[in-house]
C-alpha cells in the first residue's frame, strides 16, 4: 500500500500554521521558562555551587532543562491538537479522509517532534548565550530528543482522546509529568540524594531521559546505559501500539 | 452493475446504549440521485456517518461502489465527499486553507487543488470571502464553504447531509443547479433535507428512515400515487399522519 505523502505534509503544515497564530503559547512561553531556569538555577544559584568534575552547575542543569521542555512541549502539542480538533470537530476531515491509521499517528507524532526540536534548539540557543552548550554526541542527542518526544507525544494523544473536558488534559501534567520531572535529577545528581532515597531516582523513568540527554550534551553519566535505551525504546513501542490500536477501534474517535 | 452504495442491516448503537440506527438496508445505484428522509433523530446523520467513516457500524456492511468502507476504508473513502450538516472546521481558518487541507488529505497535489480550489471558489461565489476566518463568515457563506470542500476531490459519490439548512433562496436554487450539473455528469448524490419540495425537484429515488429503520423505498413516482404526494406519504411513514390530520381539523 502507497505512502498517502501528500496527506502527511497537509496533516503537519497545516498544524505549523495554527501554531503560527499562537506563538506565544507555542514559542515564546518555553523559552521564556527556560531562560528563568538557566538564569536562576544554572546562574544566580549554581554560580555559588561548585562544579560537577570539569563542568559547571550550569552545563550540568541546561540538559536537564531541555529535557523537561521537551517533555512539555511534546505532551502539549499531542494533547492540544487531538483534543482541539475532537472539540470542534475538524477531526472529521481527516477521519472521512483516505489516510490510513498509521499515516494519522505519524502525522500527529512528526510535528510533536518537529515542535520538541524547534523547542530544544530554542532552549540551546539561550544556554549559548550563557556559554553553556555543549555537545558530546549529536545522534545521542537526537535519539533522546526524539524518542522522548514521541513518548509523550504517544501519551498525550492517548490522553487527548480519553479527556472528555480541558480539566482533564491536566491530570497526567499535574500529577505525573511535573513531579516526576522535577525529581528526575534535572537540578541534582543521584549522588547527592541520601542513600535511602536514591530508589526514587532510579525508579523514576524521567531520570533516564534526563540522564540520556545529559551524556549526549556534556558525557556526564550516573546510570547504566542499558537500562536506559531499554526502557525508553520499550516505552516506545508500548505507547506506539496502544495508540495505533486506539485508532484502529475509533476508541475516543469514532464512537 | 455495481452499486454506488449498498448498505445492509447497518445497525449502530452508542456507548450510552441509544439506538441510532436499527437495522437500514439500502442500495443506490451509480448516477442516482437519491433522498433520504427521516425526522430530526431519525438515523439518517449516524447512517451517513457511519458510510464515511465518522463513526464505526455496530454491525452490518457498507460497500461503496463496491469497495467495503471498513476493512478497505482507505480505497472507499477516495470515492466519497461529505458535506456535513454540522459545522466541523477549525474556525480560526480561512475558507481557502480549508479547502486545500482536504485536498491534501486526498492526496491531491498542489497544482491540481489550487485548480479546483479557484474553480469551487468562484463557483460558489467565495471570491471576496476566501482569505477571511471561517467564524466570521455568515452562515450561508459556511456552508458555502463547507460545500466546496465537499467536492474538492471530484468524489464519484456526493453525501450532502441538509446542505440548504439556513441558506437563502438564491444560493439554494443555485446549489440545485450545479448539484443537477454534477449528477448529469455522472456524480451518484445522496441529500438528506427537512425540504420536500427540494427532495422533490431533485430526487429519482427517495428512502424515509424512522427510528432507525427505512419505513419506505423506491422511485419518487411511487410517492406521487396517492393523494397529498410526498408530504402525505412522509407523514404516513413517520407515523405522524393521524397526529397532523387531527391538528388540522381542529
Amino acid at each position: 500500500m502507497t505512502i498517502n505523502w501528500i496527506g502527511l505534509w497537509t496533516m503537519i503544515r497545516r498544524e505549523i500554521q495554527r501554531l503560527a497564530r499562537v506563538p506565544i503559547q507555542a514559542v515564546i512561553a518555553p523559552l521564556i521558562s527556560a531562560l528563568l531556569f538557566i538564569f536562576i538555577f544554572g546562574f544566580v544559584v549554581g554560580g555559588r555551587i561548585k562544579n560537577f568534575g570539569t563542568y559547571s552547575y550550569l552545563e550540568f542543569v541546561l540538559p536537564g532543562v531541555v529535557m523537561m521542555n521537551i517533555v512539555n512541549a511534546a505532551f502539549l502539542q499531542a494533547t492540544s491538537q487531538i483534543y482541539f480538533q475532537r472539540f470542534q470537530k475538524s477531526i472529521e476531515e481527516i477521519l472521512v479522509s483516505p489516510l490510513s491509521y498509521v499515516e494519522m499517528i505519524a502525522g500527529t507524532i512528526s510535528i510533536v517532534i518537529l515542535r520538541s526540536v524547534f523547542t530544544a534548539l530554542g532552549i540551546m540557543l539561550i544556554g549559548m548565550a550563557f556559554g553553556a552548550v555543549h555537545m558530546h554526541s549529536l545522534p545521542e542527542f537526537l535519539f533522546w530528543v526524539i524518542l522522548v518526544s514521541m513518548i509523550f507525544g504517544f501519551l498525550g494523544i492517548i490522553v487527548a482522546l480519553w479527556a472528555k473536558t480541558f480539566e482533564q488534559l491536566n491530570v497526567l501534567v499535574v500529577f505525573f509529568i511535573q513531579p516526576l520531572s522535577m525529581v528526575g535529577g534535572v537540578f541534582n545528581t543521584v549522588a547527592m540524594l541520601p542513600p535511602w532515597l536514591r530508589w526514587m531516582a532510579y525508579g523514576n523513568p524521567f531520570f533516564y531521559f534526563i540522564n540520556g540527554l545529559r551524556h549526549a550534551m556534556i558525557g556526564f553519566n550516573e546510570a547504566p546505559t542499558a537500562i536506559g535505551l531499554t526502557l525508553t525504546l520499550t516505552l516506545a513501542a508500548v505507547l506506539g501500539t496502544i495508540v495505533w490500536r486506539l485508532y484502529a477501534i475509533g476508541w475516543g474517535l469514532r464512537e | 452493475m455495481t452499486p454506488a452504495l449498498e448498505i445492509s442491516h447497518l445497525r449502530k448503537v452508542y456507548k450510552s446504549g441509544t439506538v441510532a440506527v436499527e437495522d437500514v438496508s439500502l442500495t443506490i445505484q451509480p448516477g442516482d440521485f437519491f433522498g433520504f428522509l427521516g425526522p430530526n433523530g431519525a438515523g439518517k446523520s449516524t447512517t451517513i456517518h457511519c458510510v464515511t467513516g465518522i463513526t464505526n457500524p455496530t454491525s452490518g456492511t457498507i460497500k461503496i461502489f463496491g469497495v467495503d468502507a471498513v476493512a478497505d476504508y482507505r480505497n472507499a473513502r477516495k470515492l466519497v465527499g461529505l458535506s456535513p450538516q454540522e459545522f466541523n472546521v477549525d474556525p480560526f481558518a480561512n475558507a481557502r486553507n480549508i479547502v486545500d487541507w482536504m485536498g491534501g488529505y486526498f492526496g491531491m497535489r498542489a497544482a491540481e487543488r489550487k485548480r479546483r480550489i479557484d474553480m469551487l471558489i468562484e463557483r460558489f461565489d467565495l471570491v471576496q470571502h476566501a482569505n477571511k476566518p471561517f467564524r466570521e463568515l455568515s452562515g450561508g457563506l459556511k456552508r458555502r464553504v463547507i460545500l466546496a470542500r465537499a467536492m474538492i476531490n471530484d468524489p464519484k459519490l456526493l453525501i450532502l447531509d441538509e446542505p440548504t439548512a439556513g441558506v437563502d433562496v438564491e444560493l439554494r436554487m443555485d446549489l440545485w443547479r450545479y448539484l443537477q450539473e454534477l449528477n448529469r455528469d455522472g456524480t451518484t448524490i445522496l441529500l438528506t433535507s427537512h425540504y420536500l419540495e427540494e427532495i422533490e425537484r431533485l430526487c429519482r429515488n427517495i428512502a424515509i428512515v424512522n427510528k432507525g429503520r427505512i419505513v419506505r423505498n423506491g422511485p419518487k413516482e411511487e410517492f406521487f400515487t396517492e393523494p397529498g404526494g410526498l408530504e402525505r406519504a412522509y407523514l404516513a411513514a413517520t407515523g405522524k399522519a393521524a397526529e397532523h390530520a387531527a391538528v388540522a381539523a381542529r
